[in-house]
C-alpha cells in the first residue's frame, strides 16, 4: 500500500462513512422486512374460509375465488420479498467491491505523481540530471512536475559546465605539475652539456676529466624521469586488487631492507599474522609511505613500523619523528600532486589512499609540524 | 463452460452476499450423490434433494398456482451428449379441498396430501427411467436441479421461484460404464 496523503485520506473517509450509511440502511430495511414476512407468515384465510358452511353454489365460488386470490398474493408477497432482500444484499455486496476498487484506483493515481517526483529525485541525488517528469496530472501537479523538469534541466547544465571545468583545471594542473617535473632533471643535464661544449672549445683535451660526473649526473637526472613516468603510470593503471593471504611482517622486512643502513628503523612486527591483500598493491603501500617517511627525516633519523594484531584485524603502523604535516594539509594530502616537498610529483600518498581503498583497507594519519607523521592501516585479516 | 463458470460466480456472490447483509434464509438446496441400477435394458438413477422447500415454499405450495420443480438430466460420454432430458414434477393445490396434488415425471401414480410436510418429503427424491445402449461406455451424469419463473394469472404477475433457492442450481455427478451394468 503507497503512502497516502490528505486528499486520499479524505476520499477514503467518505467511502467508508457512505458504505457505513449503506450497511446500516440495509439493516433497517432487512428488520423490517423480517417484520413483514412474520406478519404474512401469520396470515391464514383458507382453514376459516373452508369450516364456514356456504348455502349457494354463488357463494362457493366467491369464496372460492377470494381464497385463491388470497393465496396467490400471499405467495407473490412472499416470494418479491425475498427478492426484495435478496436484491438490495447483492447490490449492496456489489457497492462495496466496486467502491473498493474505485478507491485502490483512485489512491493509486493519486499518489502515481508523488511516486515518479521521489523517484526522480533519488535519480538526481545518484547523479542523473537527465531524468524528466512528464507534465500530466492535476493544474498543481503539472505546474510541480514543471517546476521539477526546470530544475533538472538547469542541473544538467551546471553538471555539464561543472565537469568542463573540472576537467580544463585538471589537465592545467597536470600539464602545470610535468611541464615542472620534467624541467627540473632537464635543467641539470643543459647545464652538464653546456660545461662539456665550454670545455671542449676552450680545452678539449681535458673533456674526458669531466666525462664520468656528466655521465653520472645525466643518468642520475634521465633516472628521475623514468621514476617520475612511472609515478604517473602507477596511479593511473590501479587493477582490481587480487586479493590473497600476505604474510605483512615477511613483506616489511624485505622492503626495509633497502633503507635501514641509511636510517634508524626499529621493527616491531608479529610474525605469525596473515592479512587479505593484493600482494603488489601492498607492496606500492608500504613503500610509499615509508618513502614519504624517510623524505620527511633527516638522514639516519628514525623510524617505527610495528604491526600487531586487534580481533580479526591486523594494524600496521609507520611513524616517522620527521618535519610532520601541518594540520590544514593533512586534509589534502591524499589529493593527486598534492606536495610540499622540493621534489615528488604529489601521486605517492595518493596511490597510497587509492590502493587501501581498493584492498578495503581503512587508513588513518596522525601528524604535527616538526614531531613526525604516522600512518595506521587497518587491514582484515585471513583467517585460513 | 463459460455458462457454468458464471453461473457458480453469481451463485457464490449472492451467498456471500445473503451471509453478510441479508436476513433472509431462503433455501440452500442440495443434490445427494447418485444412486443408480439397470432393470429391463432401463437405467434407473435415484436421489434427494435436501433442504430445498423448508422455507417460504408452504405458501408458494399454498398459492393454487402448478409450481413445477425441473431436473436436467445429462448424459455424456467424454464431451459428446448423448442423452439429454428433462424430468418435471408438480405441485398443485385446491384451495377449496385444501389437498396438495404432487405429480411426478415418470412415475404413474399421482399422490395426493393435505400436509404440506408430506408434500416436501414427496418432492425431496427422483427417480429417473432411461434407456441406455451399453456401447456408450463409460458415461457422466449429470443431474440438476431447477425452479422457473411461474405466472399468476389473477395477480398479472410472474415471479422467479429461483430467488428462493437464492439463485444456486444444485447439481450432482457421477461416472457410470454401462458396459459392466446388466
Amino acid at each position: 500500500m503507497p503512502k497516502i496523503g490528505m486528499r486520499a485520506w479524505i476520499i477514503l473517509f467518505f467511502v467508508i462513512v457512505s458504505i457505513g450509511g449503506l450497511i446500516l440502511m440495509n439493516n433497517v430495511f432487512q428488520i423490517k422486512h423480517d417484520k413483514i414476512h412474520d406478519a404474512l407468515e401469520n396470515m391464514e384465510l383458507s382453514e376459516q374460509f373452508r369450516e364456514i358452511r356456504l348455502f349457494s353454489k354463488e357463494d362457493s365460488l366467491k369464496a372460492e375465488a377470494m381464497m385463491r386470490d388470497f393465496n396467490a398474493t400471499k405467495a407473490v408477497v412472499n416470494v418479491a420479498l425475498g427478492d426484495s432482500r435478496l436484491v438490495t444484499s447483492v447490490l449492496l455486496f456489489c457497492i462495496i467491491i466496486v467502491s473498493s476498487i474505485i478507491l485502490v484506483v483512485v489512491i493509486w493515481r493519486i499518489s502515481k505523481p508523488l511516486r515518479e517526483l521521489k523517484h526522480a529525485t533519488e535519480q538526481i541525488r545518484q547523479g542523473n540530471f537527465s531524468v524528466h517528469l512528464p507534465e500530466t496530472g492535476l493544474p498543481e501537479m503539472r505546474e510541480l512536475k514543471n517546476s521539477f523538469n526546470v530544475m533538472s534541466r538547469e542541473l544538467e547544465t551546471i553538471q555539464t559546465r561543472l565537469l568542463v571545468a573540472e576537467k580544463e583545471m585538471i589537465w592545467k594542473d597536470l600539464s602545470r605539475i610535468l611541464a615542472h617535473e620534467i624541467k627540473n632533471p632537464l635543467t641539470p643535464i643543459q647545464l652538464v652539456i653546456q660545461r662539456l661544449e665550454e670545455r671542449l672549445e676552450s680545452n678539449p683535451e681535458k673533456v674526458p676529466d669531466l666525462l664520468p660526473e656528466s655521465i653520472s649526473i645525466i643518468s642520475q637526472e634521465i633516472d628521475n624521469l623514468r621514476l617520475l613516468a612511472q609515478d604517473f603510470s602507477n596511479y593511473a593503471k590501479v587493477n582490481q586488487p587480487n586479493t590473497e593471504a600476505v604474510n605483512p611482517a615477511l613483506s616489511i622486512r624485505e622492503i626495509v631492507k633497502s633503507y635501514s643502513q641509511d636510517y634508524q628503523i626499529n621493527l616491531d612486527l608479529a610474525d605469525d599474522l596473515q592479512v587479505k591483500f593484493d600482494k603488489t598493491h601492498f607492496y606500492q603501500v608500504v613503500t610509499n609511505i615509508l618513502q614519504n617517511a624517510i623524505d620527511a627525516s633527516e638522514l639516519g633519523g628514525k623510524i617505527d613500523i610495528r604491526l600487531y594484531g586487534e580481533r580479526s584485524y591486523v594494524v600496521l603502523c609507520i611513524k616517522d619523528y620527521g618535519s610532520g604535516i601541518e594540520s590544514k594539509d593533512i586534509p589534502r594530502i591524499f589529493e593527486p600532486y598534492f606536495s610540499k616537498k622540493s621534489k615528488g610529483t604529489g601521486l605517492g600518498l595518493a596511490l597510497v589512499k587509492k590502493l587501501c581503498d581498493a584492498n578495503a583497507v581503512i587508513l588513518r594519519v596522525k601528524s604535527k609540524p616538526n614531531e613526525g607523521s604516522e600512518f595506521t592501516l587497518i587491514m582484515e585479516g585471513y583467517h585460513a | 463452460m463459460f455458462e457454468a463458470l458464471s453461473s457458480k460466480i453469481l451463485a457464490g456472490v449472492v451467498s456471500l452476499s445473503m451471509l453478510l447483509f441479508s436476513s433472509f434464509e431462503g433455501n440452500d438446496p442440495s443434490l445427494s450423490a447418485i444412486n443408480h441400477s439397470t432393470s429391463s435394458g432401463y437405467l434407473y438413477l435415484s436421489g434427494q434433494l435436501h433442504s430445498a422447500f423448508e422455507n417460504d415454499f408452504a405458501p408458494i405450495f399454498a398459492s393454487g398456482v402448478p409450481i413445477p420443480i425441473y431436473y436436467n438430466l445429462n448424459l455424456k460420454k467424454g464431451s459428446r451428449m448423448v442423452m439429454q432430458k428433462r424430468f418435471l414434477h408438480v405441485v398443485t393445490f385446491d384451495p377449496v379441498t385444501g389437498v396438495y396434488e404432487v405429480s411426478k415425471e415418470g412415475e404413474p401414480e399421482v399422490f395426493y396430501t393435505d400436509s404440506v410436510e408430506q408434500v416436501i418429503r414427496k418432492l425431496s427424491s427422483y427417480r429417473f427411467k432411461i434407456p441406455y445402449q451399453s456401447s456408450w461406455g463409460i458415461v457422466k451424469v449429470r443431474i440438476e436441479a431447477a425452479l422457473t419463473k411461474v405466472r399468476f394469472p389473477d395477480m398479472d404477475q410472474e415471479m422467479d421461484l429461483m430467488i428462493l433457492w437464492k439463485l444456486k442450481k444444485p447439481s450432482a455427478q457421477t461416472q457410470i460404464d454401462l458396459r459392466e451394468l446388466k
